[in-house]
């Protein structure tokens, strides 16, 4: 009956013959075909222990019961997975957890969705034979119902707890994170958090959500609603370009909760918490629910009618007076895509506008389109395939905190699947745990090592055979290793080893990020890059991964929201449009600063807050100041609305559906969880309003528009690289005299962009923004957590409180961008590369 | 640092035997209850230092090993095996003698600090039963008289 | 009769020196392994010589040599087992105190044999005294180049770790073992991968006992055909019996394997102590099922006391006389193991303390009917069903009671107190 062909296996399990691959377990093959066996302990994304024992099958000739979930196939085996000494020897198992696990599940969370209510429900178990007093673990007296907060978010009951360890495992296998633990031994056994820490990685809600009883749970979700009152919405994440899948738990119009609904292409089933609790901003209080319009000094409550046709007279006027090129538009890149579309599509067709853009929080961007940047980030990239590099080398990307998820892929490909990582970053981030070499380099000097390793690439013979080398080293700056190595400040040692991995490695993953693609410099960086991928041999063997930084960047360049676009583009918008704007457009940059020079008289800005996230603060106020007439639409009011003309309620992420295109290019699409909250509009619905009273509608029915989206989506170019080599100039800045510290504007670990702030969950991590410096750093300055520091620049000076990371380890300052309270772009200096900063105690008095 | 000199000088030099550097948590481990007589936190995190290895490992690992008193406890921590072999030779009755010479119960410490005592489980001196472990040193083939000997002995000595 | 092999010089003070170990015969086995031998010849001798494990399975120690694979690209390692912590057992101590080097030349040519080039002994953390001797043992053995490199000249390169625990009965298990060399929690592992294929750092490794390891010397050097000239066909060799308990002179006793029980406990054990009678006899460490005074006659071999109903395990015989409650004998070993296990496997964890407060109820006299009923099911429900033989080993000492005591166990119920009152004392 057995037969064994190649790696395939046969075996029967409940009289089912069944073929299945080699090397998977009894538990797995079963499951393929429709045999669900309990489990506590197994985890599809953790190696087996089988510790818990309920998922005992019988299998014939095998005189135990064994363990389906860390037994494997083998050809011809005989698998019984309900046999009555299955159901017995599970049974056992249950009686020996229900022991000590309090049957309170009347008042615990888990009520309704818990494997161990599950699983004694279906064994039909109605009785104990334990006639002593259950144990009982308490820890905090004063707390009810045995519960010990662990951290921000997570709240533990150690009497339910089961010792399944997925917890403990997950957190060190899967996330590299070391706050929880298992602590004593035998029945004394406690999950807990490390010693004077709290669980507070970005990935805690996590053990929450694997968690199979009710002994994690977390504060967001508790004692709120019964799970089976809910139903549930398909969402996508919108807080960084990953595109994690989620699920929205709601009832009514409310929200409960996020988890994952897990994709294994992207997600394998992981959020972090910026995803799992920024569902909260959608019914934080203080959204805006109705129109603004200005009259004299105030804002007063308008009604849809009103503020569509003062907008539509105003652009009007201008159009008419000085035509559509003095119109600007600056929208939100985490925008779902039919939105980003109907703006592009309302500048371009109704106002004759090429002044869109959605890179509103990025240094000043060239005034042209930059082709190698393009090329760059265009490549083809997955997430899942980061598994099958043997070599991944990261440049210019704080990792965890830019892309959690995608950081979990790659350390999935070092710790599992035994990848070398190489980091090349101006300081320290937390991939340096697992990184063979982690390369802080001087700030502002990436090319320079780029070029470094280039070099070296060829001195040792490394390069592929089919592109000329020859001429290469003529065409960079610098084009000696020792230069290299000098000005980055990495010794020629380590450059050479990692050129030799590059060389000896199969399958590369070149991983860049928002460290340098929102930098002056990108197209020379952009340069430097491209030519390391073909020394490296990557086109063929490995992939280059551009990370973008918002929810939908990757759509809105796809659909265009910039004012430059290359030739095809235009041509296939005119083609669909019939109509394309002659000028030449203006990016954010340039618009800001011809208002500034009242060139620009209006300006629609849907979901962003430049005058609190835009690079020169003073820069930005200026130039909207001069402005006569601005239109701001957002969630909440921000510094931006307060200027504005009219102000117009925008829907969340959750009030409508939509799509959003993530880092690797993938369209996802999302359903409407709740409907939208007050007069809130989804942001296509206001520019097919405002296009509507000046020329006409701008889509005939959401089908018309979805079919316009998805097609231009679609439409998606993935160029080759060709074996070229491209000029790299040098462009290193010095500090200067007595700002000499490096600052870098960030996200904080738990917070995205401009709304996470209002997420009560979130805000329990970080609610303020801080300077984020390096313990040597804090000590020459004297500074312990939450000691105030002056942070000043050439342009302007913030105070804010300390926070000394263990991550962090040379002398560069970090600040965080999210909270309104303090907008730490009025530091940062539009035209220089690097914003060097002095810091200075706040003396108390 | 609780850790003095000779302890870090000490763990470094495990840690650099083991093929890795997390096989010395346990050796580590040893040390700093050779120096201090028990384990805490602040141990831990120390540990955690010198070996480059997270402070929840240290902790883990401690919590789960029973050999290291996790709190304070006297000069000399005398430990009865109360397991099988011993105990069929009295080792309860020797609990009992310990109990009353040094007027404390099990568990307890002598109020000068010297004498802690506790039971424990089988110290693989079942032929020489029943017997007793004062520190890292073994005490067999008690009897009352060799008891009172020896405790005699240790208060002279401290 | 004792036949000391391991034992040979044990009483001989200048044995623990490298010098006194050299004067009586010391390292000869291994210079010989190295100069004369290749890995597989060794192998080949210690299969021949039918070695079983002495650490309590009983598997033949050249056989799991040879599950490691050949030419793997991985180092392997070699690991002498000297965590000995089960209750009852206290031979590997005594060859470490007494024997160190006979310890280490062992070791040394295990290594050799599997192609290990570190190698470590994982010392039972509250053994101070062996510990001593090991640590002093492996430094003179480094400084007369028995370890460390290029062995006898031969371009062998060994090291010696000793690694000590920190209390903890599972660290024995050889999975639990890697663990806590790891700097893990000692929790055991599942098998398979088993330790021969992927042990220590995920590399294939072999765990021995120390006393199997002892014997590894005297094989080389008298060859397996005088090895198995003693013992039985089946048990061939001698073997350390840890003789504790009611007997008037407890020790350890080595012994060819197939000698009568009671020749250990009467004639080298000086017969049951106080005066009184024989009620029972543990003869393999705590873990093993009890054999009854009718059974004194059982040849001590792994066959012989499988066929009595219980095994020779690790060879710690503990001898019980009529004056103890048997209730009593269980209560305390539970304890032991509700203490010991690691926690990792639910029935393990979850049954163990269950039986230690049914079992302690009982003999404080609070039981009830249907208990000892519930006592044997819960055995049932752990025996088999664990992730290492700690659950086996809690489970099958209280079964055995349960079946050749029962009336016993009955009376605590019926009468909360005691049929056979203890009488010991603390003298
Ligand atoms: C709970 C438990 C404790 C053990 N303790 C020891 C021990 O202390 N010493 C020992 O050598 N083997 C012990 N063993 C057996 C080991 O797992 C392993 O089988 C043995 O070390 C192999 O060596 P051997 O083949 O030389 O007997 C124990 C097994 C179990 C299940
Ligand atoms: S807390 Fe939950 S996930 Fe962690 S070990 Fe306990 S039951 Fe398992
Ligand atoms: S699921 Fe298999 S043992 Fe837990």
């Amino acid at each position: 009956m057995s037969s064994k062909n190649g790696d395939k296996v046969t075996l029967t399990i409940d009289g089912r013959e069944v073929t299945v691959p080699k090397g998977i377990t009894v538990l797995e093959a079963a499951r393929s075909i429709g045999i669900d066996i309990p489990t506590f302990c197994w985890h599809p994304k953790l190696k087996s222990v089988g510790a818990c024992r309920i998922c005992y099958v019988e299998i014939a000739k095998m005189p135990k019961l064994a363990v389906s979930c860390a037994t494997e196939v083998m050809p011809g085996m005989v698998v019984h997975t309900e046999s009555e000494k299955v159901r017995q020897g599970r049974r056992a198992v249950l009686e020996f957890i229900l022991l000590n696990h309090p049957l309170d599940c009347p008042t615990c969370d888990k009520g309704g969705e818990c494997d161990l209510q599950d699983h004694t429900f279906a064994h039909g178990i109605d009785d104990s034979r334990f006639d002593f007093a259950k144990y009982r673990f308490i820890r905090d007296k004063k707390s009810t119902f045995d519960d010990f907060r662990l951290g921000p978010e997570i709240i533990r009951n150690q009497n339910r707890c089961i010792l399944c360890y997925k917890c403990v495992r997950a957190n060190k296998e899967v996330f590299g994170e070391y706050d929880i633990g298992a602590f004593q031994r035998g029945n004394s056994t406690e999950i807990d958090a490390a010693p004077g820490q709290e669980i507070d990685s970005i990935y805690s809600g996590n053990l929450v959500e694997i968690c199979p009883v009710g002994a994690l749970t977390n504060t967001d979700w508790r004692y709120k609603i019964r799970v089976w009152k809910t139903q549930t919405a398909n969402s996508v994440c919108q807080f960084c370009a990953d595109g994690c899948n989620l699920m929205l738990w709601k009832d009514r119009d409310r929200i409960y909760r996020a988890t994952s609904r897990c994709n294994d292409g992207i997600d394998e089933g992981w959020i972090c918490d910026r995803g799992r609790y920024g569902y909260q901003v959608t019914d934080a209080g203080g959204r805006l629910t109705t129109p603004l319009i200005k009259r004299g000094e105030r804002q007063e409550p308008a009604t849809w009618d009103e503020a569509v046709a003062l907008i539509a007279r105003r652009f009007k006027e201008i159009k008419d007076k000085k035509g559509g090129v003095c119109i600007g538009g600056l929208v939100y890149p985490g925008l779902d895509s039919a939105s980003l579309y109907a703006f592009s599509k309302l500048f371009r067709t109704v106002l004759s506008s090429n002044n869109v853009d959605f890179r509103t929080d990025y240094k000043m961007l060239p005034e042209k389109k930059d082709d190698l940047y393009t090329l760059m980030t265009l490549q083809k990239f997955s997430i899942a395939d980061i598994e099958k590099a043997d070599l991944v080398l990261v440049i210019g990307s704080d990792l965890i905190n830019e892309h959690p998820i995608t950081n979990l892929r790659v350390r999935k490909a070092v710790t599992r699947n035994g990848a070398k990582l190489y980091t090349l970053n101006p300081f320290a981030t937390k991939s340096g745990d697992i990184s063979v070499d982690e390369m802080i380099h001087e700030v502002g000097t990436i090319e320079a090592l780029i070029n470094g390793i280039c070099i070296s690439i060829i001195e040792q013979k490394l390069a592929p055979s089919g592109p000329d080398t020859s001429r290469f080293t003529a065409m960079i700056e610098p084009n000696r290793l020792e230069d290299a190595s000098r000005l980055s400040g990495i010794e020629d040692k380590r450059i050479i080893s990692l050129a030799k991995a590059l060389g000896a490695a199969n399958n590369i993953s070149l991983i860049t990020g928002e460290l340098l693609t929102t930098a002056i410099a990108r197209e020379n960086i952009a340069a430097a890059i491209l030519n390391l991928a073909i020394l490296a041999g990557i086109p063929g063997q490995g992939q280059i991964g551009f990370l973008s930084k918002y929810a939908n960047s990757k759509g809105a360049e796809r659909l265009g929201v910039m004012p430059h676009l290359d030739s095809r583009k235009i041509s296939r918008l005119k083609d669909l449009w019939g109509e394309y704007p002659e000028h030449e457009g203006m990016g954010a940059d340039r618009l800001i600063l011809s208002a500034k020079k009242e060139e620009i008289d209006s300006i629609l800005v849907i979901g962003c807050d430049p005058l609190s996230c835009y690079p020169d603060g003073q820069f930005v106020r200026e130039g909207i100041e001069k402005l006569d007439f601005l239109v701001v639409a957002d969630l909440f009011e921000t510094r931006t609305t307060q200027a504005a003309d009219v102000v117009l309620p925008l829907s969340s992420v959750a009030e409508s559906a939509g799509s959003f295109v993530n880092l690797e290019g993938k369209v996802q699409q999302f359903d409407r969880a709740i409907k939208p909250i007050g007069q809130t509009l989804p942001g296509y619905e206001i520019c097919n309003l405002i296009a509507s009273e000046l020329k006409g509608p701008l889509y005939d029915s959401m089908k018309a528009l979805q079919e316009e989206t998805v097609k231009l989506l679609e439409a998606g170019d993935t160029p080759e690289l060709d074996p070229v080599f491209h000029e790299v100039k040098l462009a290193v800045e010095k500090p200067d005299g007595d700002y000499n510290v490096p600052l870098y504007v960030v996200d904080q670990l738990h917070h995205f962009g401009h709304l996470t702030e209002k997420s009560q969950s979130l805000s329990a991590f970080c609610n303020e923004a801080r300077l984020e410096i390096s313990p040597s750093l804090a000590e020459r300055l004297h500074a312990t957590n939450g000691t105030l520091i002056r942070i000043e620049s050439e342009v302007g000076k913030v105070i804010l409180p300390v926070f000394i990371s263990e991550n962090v380890d040379n002398e560069v300052a970090l600040v965080y961008r999210n909270f309104s309270a303090t907008p730490v772009n009025v530091l940062q200096m539009r035209k220089r590369r690097v914003d060097y900063v002095k810091l200075t105690r706040v003396e108390e008095k | 640092m609780i850790l003095n000199e000779q302890s870090i000088a000490e763990i470094r030099e495990k840690m650099v035997k083991y093929p890795r550097r997390k096989s010395a948590i346990l050796p580590a481990l040893t040390v700093a209850y050779r120096q201090i007589g028990h384990l805490n936190e602040d141990l831990y995190g120390e540990i955690s230092k010198i070996i480059e290895i997270p402070v929840v490992e240290i902790a883990e690992a401690a919590s789960f090993y029973t050999m290291f008193p996790k709190h304070p406890v006297g000069k000399y921590l005398i430990q009865v095996c109360h397991n099988i072999s011993c105990a069929l030779l009295g080792a309860d009755g020797l609990v009992r003698y310990l109990e009353k010479k040094l007027e404390i119960r099990k568990g307890e410490t002598t109020p000068d600090n010297l004498f802690t005592l506790i039971t424990v489980e089988c110290l693989g001196s079942c032929s020489t039963a029943p017997m007793m472990q004062i520190n890292d040193r073994y005490y067999e083939n008690l009897t009352r008289e060799k008891v009172d000997t020896i405790l005699d002995e240790l208060r002279k000595q401290a | 009769m004792e036949k000391r092999v391991l034992f040979k010089h044990i009483d001989d003070p200048e044995q623990v020196t490298v010098k006194g170990y050299v004067s009586n015969g010391g390292y000869r086995a291994w210079e010989k392994a190295l100069k004369s031998m290749k890995p597989a010849d060794v192998i080949d001798e210690v299969k021949r010589s039918g070695l079983r494990g002495r650490g309590g399975a009983g598997f033949p120690a050249g056989l799991k040599w040879s599950f490691v694979p050949k030419g793997s690209p991985r180092p392997s390692y070699l690991i002498c087992n000297a965590d000995e912590s089960e209750p009852g057992t206290c031979k590997d101590r005594e060859l470490m105190e007494c024997d160190p080097h006979g310890v280490i030349e062992g070791i040394a040519i295990a290594a050799y044999a599997i192609g290990s080039h570190i190698s470590f002994i994982y010392i039972r953390g509250e053994f101070g005294g062996p510990i001593r001797a090991m640590e002093r043992a492996i430094e003179e053995a480094y400084a007369k180049g028995y370890l460390g490199r290029n062995i006898f000249g031969s371009g062998y390169d060994l090291e010696l770790i000793a690694h000590t625990g920190g209390g903890a009965y599972i660290c024995g298990e050889e999975t639990a073992l890697l663990n806590s060399l790891e700097g893990e929690r000692g929790m055991s592992r599942i098998r398979p991968p088993f330790p021969a294929v992927e042990g220590l750092y995920a590399c294939p490794t072999v765990v021995n006992n120390v006393e199997t390891l002892s014997t590894v010397p005297h094989i080389i050097n008298n060859g397996a055909a005088w090895y198995t000239s003693m013992g039985t066909e089946k048990s061939p060799g001698t073997k350390i019996f840890s003789l504790s308990g009611h007997v008037n002179k407890p020790a350890n006793y080595e012994l060819e394997l197939g000698t009568p029980l009671s020749y250990l406990i009467n004639d080298l054990g000086g017969g049951i102590s106080g005066g009184h009678r024989l009620k029972a006899i543990i003869p393999g460490g705590s873990s093993t099922p009890f054999l009854l005074p009718g059974q004194i006659e059982t040849p001590l071999d792994y066959e012989s006391l499988t066929e009595a109903g219980s095994m020779l395990g690790s060879g710690g015989v503990i001898v019980v006389h009529d004056k103890t409650c048997i209730v009593w004998v269980i209560e305390r070993l539970i304890h032991f193991y509700r203490h010991e296990s690691c926690g990792k496997c639910t029935p393990c964890r979850e049954g163990t303390g269950w039986l230690e407060q049914l079992i302690s109820r009982i003999e404080r006299g609070e039981g009830t009917p249907g208990d000892l009923e519930k006592i044997d099911s819960i055995c049932d429900n752990i025996m088999g069903r664990t992730i290492c033989p700690l659950g086996d080993a809690a489970v099958m000492p209280i079964q055995s009671t349960l079946r050749l005591f029962r009336d016993e166990w009955q009376y605590h119920i019926d009468h909360k107190s005691c049929l056979v009152k203890s009488e010991f004392e603390f003298a």
